[in-house]
């Protein structure tokens, strides 16, 4: 029984993974990920790929939403910093574990998310865009507002850590990382995804077709705060403070420039986009004076060349899409690996030719 | 003849190698015989700067001494620059610390700014158990923490400024003998107050403190005004202060909109005294950036070219000609590596528990006065101690004005505060 279903594992592996060169990549940098902090003592590096797993799950989120639903959220620090400070304030003053005070912080980004939600659900394009910038601005000045809760400008600090050693946070991060990505891309993956990019593309032909999309959006949106929710949660308790920093519009922008620099609607664009770019800033504390300036260039340029983001670009070149059944293959196959069509693209234009 | 020639082969690789050897060994000894201060700020602005400056300065003059001294042997001291970019990024600020500690093995830190940065670094160092001065922020919990939990918060110190507490204590002094001035030479009776602090954990407090102790120093509270730290047009608040017959504005403004509201007051000719705490006119550029505008306005500073001690005038000479600035409170580095190489030295080794026991029994010449830390591990603030100062720029000189006469103290070289002209002359 058991051999059958390791067989089978091992068939869908080779299959799904091992025959498309991107899914092989992305399976080897995971593994390396998980790898690395064993051979790793410096507590820097393991702060950098903690910090770049629970970016990870933030950029994936506004992917989510802003990506696949087509809702251009500006304002997505919301859901980080409501599930930061509520973690902190339960930790803090109910003395609950991190075990509790994340998932308790990410229920508060839903219900962020709904707040937000059902207001801008009327709005579109730009005008949507503005609102939801204009939520984080608001909390961060209830945040000063209700100092004697929230620390005012100080923030919450001296809450637990999450783990004893730098090395178990860090892998708790990678598991939390990896499950949560994994789990946003399954759903846009799922029928669910569909109604999500059918939202995104034509909404008034979806409603035709007997979409709720006000309730999909709604949806879309709770989703997306709850993951951010839970990347918010992680960092307050890493960095054992919440401060009005977490609710900051750069943060927010943050998120929108990992994801269209990997790949905007992938998911593994938006990670691939922090995985680059979170540890490139560090990188680039060589050149203190110039780091911003570096950054912005890469990002220019690579945007200049790649205008649909690293990941697609890097895909296009070893992957082809077979012209019928629309499979991806590697590049180095000449015909397709699920319906045996020639890829090569003479045969594919001469076929086209002779049809015409 | 050939196994001749191989043992002498031999014998010139085996000395060649044991040279080598020798010399590394040698080679790590001298490197290891060095200490690594890491120096955090925000490089690419003047706090960073001056952080940077003045701990540059104390490790020269260190090393060209022979170093410190640390039982039978001398330690080179090394500067890491930690640009924390804490004023845009607190995350970003903690990783370029954690990043020091990792990779550079700093000994020691000292430095920071932004108290939400400084409050995470803090956090970081205790994990760490490395020794921490702050240089830079001065809220008050932070001390209140090694109270609380002396053994996790033991390895942290604060050098410069004053906190928060203090600050607010001894900028209200300053206001009181501003009113003095202004009831013996305009005959006021009760000099009437206007209360201008910016929206900040600090103004908050210096703006409670201000209205609970105003009354008692025989003045009379106008009203409060909060204006944001952003603010690029104060005009609003200043008119409504006219109006409310203020004859001094004790002010807080730690960011820009310091000079926004010294031009405007300027400006506009505001019939009131401008003191308090205005982080911006203890620059050298503030007469410049506020048109000349901003003379006579009267701040708490750290530093001031008066004899504080016999150390303050030279040192202050040799900021500004190096800096092209005034020393700020961030330049409080220079004291912080120097207290630390006092309490190494004392110690006679580099065993953290044993240098937290010196630093303890800290006694430092400073040029901002003598430093001593309290239980809290906070400099302490009094007569025989770290004052502060309070500077006005008196026709575009900035002048050291406090203390005078206060609990007998006058440094030498302290002017007598001036009342600006326009505001004598609407008041006589």
């Amino acid at each position: 029984m058991i051999r059958v279903w390791l067989l089978r594992l091992y068939r869908d592996f080779k299959g799904d993974i091992l025959a498309l060169p991107g899914r092989t990549l992305a399976c080897l940098a995971v593994l390396a990920l998980f790898i690395a902090p064993l051979f790793i003592r410096d507590t820097y590096i393991l702060r950098i790929i903690t910090l770049t797993a629970v970016y990870a799950v933030f950029a994936a989120s506004w992917d989510l939403l802003s990506g696949y639903v087509g809702q251009l959220n500006l304002g997505h620090a919301l859901f980080f910093g409501v599930a930061a400070y509520t973690s902190a304030m339960l930790n803090l003053h109910l003395g609950l574990p991190p075990v509790l005070t994340i998932p308790l912080g990410a229920l508060a980004a839903v219900m962020a998310g709904l707040v937000v939600g059902i207001p801008c659900l009327r709005l579109k394009g730009q005008y949507l865009s503005l609102a939801t910038l204009a939520f984080p601005i608001i909390l961060k000045g209830l945040v000063y507002l209700f100092k004697e809760y929230t620390g005012g400008e100080l923030g919450i600090s001296g809450i637990s850590r999450l783990a004893g050693s730098r090395l178990v946070e860090c892998y708790i991060a990678l598991a939390l990382g990896a499950v949560l990505c994994f789990l946003i891309w399954k759903i846009t993956d799922s029928n669910l995804g569909l109604i999500f990019h059918a939202i995104r593309e034509d909404e008034i032909t979806a409603r035709a077709s007997g979409i709720n999309t006000t309730a999909y959006k709604l949806l879309a949106f709770c989703l997306s705060g709850l993951f951010a929710g839970i990347a918010g949660g992680f960092f307050a308790h890493y960095m054992r403070l919440a401060g009005p920093f977490t609710l900051d519009v750069l943060l927010s922008f943050q998120a929108i420039i990992w994801t269209i620099f990997g790949g905007i609607t992938t998911i593994y664009g938006s990670v691939a986009g922090v995985i680059i770019l979170f540890p490139l800033m560090e990188i680039l504390r060589a050149f203190p004076e110039i780091r911003m300036l570096l950054f912005a260039a890469v990002i220019v340029i690579v945007l200049r060349f790649m205008p649909e983001g690293v990941v697609p670009w890097f895909l296009d070149r070893v992957e082809k899409e077979c012209p019928r059944c629309k499979e991806r293959n590697a590049f180095t196959r000449t015909r397709c690996r699920v319906c045996r069509v020639s890829l090569s693209e003479r045969e594919v234009r001469a076929r086209t030719t002779t049809r015409a | 003849m050939k196994t001749r020639w191989a043992v002498a082969a031999a014998l010139i690789l085996l000395c060649l190698g044991a040279a080598l050897v020798a010399g590394c060994a040698r080679e790590e000894a001298e490197e290891s015989r060095v200490i690594k201060i890491g120096v955090a700020g925000p490089m690419q602005f003047v706090h960073g700067q001056h952080h940077w400056l003045g701990a540059e300065m104390a490790a020269e003059e260190i090393n060209a001494a022979g170093g410190i001294k640390v039982g039978d042997e001398y330690y080179l001291v090394e500067l890491v620059k930690i640009d924390t970019n804490e004023l845009l990024s607190v995350e970003d600020a903690t990783n370029a610390v954690e990043r020091a500690l990792a990779q550079d093995n700093i000994d020691l830190l000292v430095g920071t700014i932004r108290t939400e940065a400084a409050v995470a670094i803090q956090e970081l160092m205790m994990d760490n158990e490395k020794i921490f001065i702050t240089c830079g922020a001065s809220l008050k919990q932070m001390a209140d923490k090694v109270g609380q939990d002396y053994e996790r918060y033991k390895y942290w110190f604060r050098v410069t400024p004053l906190n928060g507490e203090l600050l607010a204590r001894a900028s209200l002094i300053l206001l009181q003998y501003v009113g003095q001035v202004m009831k013996e030479d305009l005959g006021l009776e009760a000099p009437k107050v206007a209360v201008v602090c910016e929206e900040a954990a600090a103004g908050d407090a210096l703006a409670a403190a201000a209205q609970q102790v105003i009354p008692s120093f025989g003045m009379e509270l106008v009203g409060i005004w909060r204006p944001s730290p952003q603010a690029t047009d104060m005009t609003a608040e200043l008119t409504a202060i006219r109006g409310a017959g203020a004859q001094i504005i004790y002010t807080y403004l730690s960011s820009a909109a310091g000079v926004t509201y010294a031009k405007q007051w300027g400006e506009l000719q505001i019939p009131a005294a401008s003191v308090g705490i205005n982080v911006e006119s203890q620059a050298m550029g503030f007469m410049e950036a506020t048109d000349n505008y901003g003379d006579f306005e009267c701040s708490l500073n750290t530093y001031a070219l008066v004899e504080i001690t016999e150390k303050t005038v030279d040192w202050y000479n040799r900021f500004t000609e190096r800096a092209g600035e005034f020393p700020t409170y961030n330049a409080g580095t220079y004291d912080a590596i120097n207290i630390y190489r006092e309490a190494v030295e004392r110690a006679g080794t580099l065993e953290t528990d044993a240098v937290i026991a010196e630093l303890e029994q800290t006694r430092h010449t400073s040029a901002a006065g003598v430093q001593v830390f309290d239980e809290n591990h906070d400099v302490i603030w009094g007569p025989g101690y770290a004052t502060a100062v309070g500077t006005q720029w008196q026709n575009g000189e900035l002048k050291c004005v406090w203390p005078y006469n206060w609990e007998g103290i006058t440094y030498p070289g302290t002017v007598r505060y001036q009342i600006p002209p326009w505001v004598a002359e609407a008041l006589q």
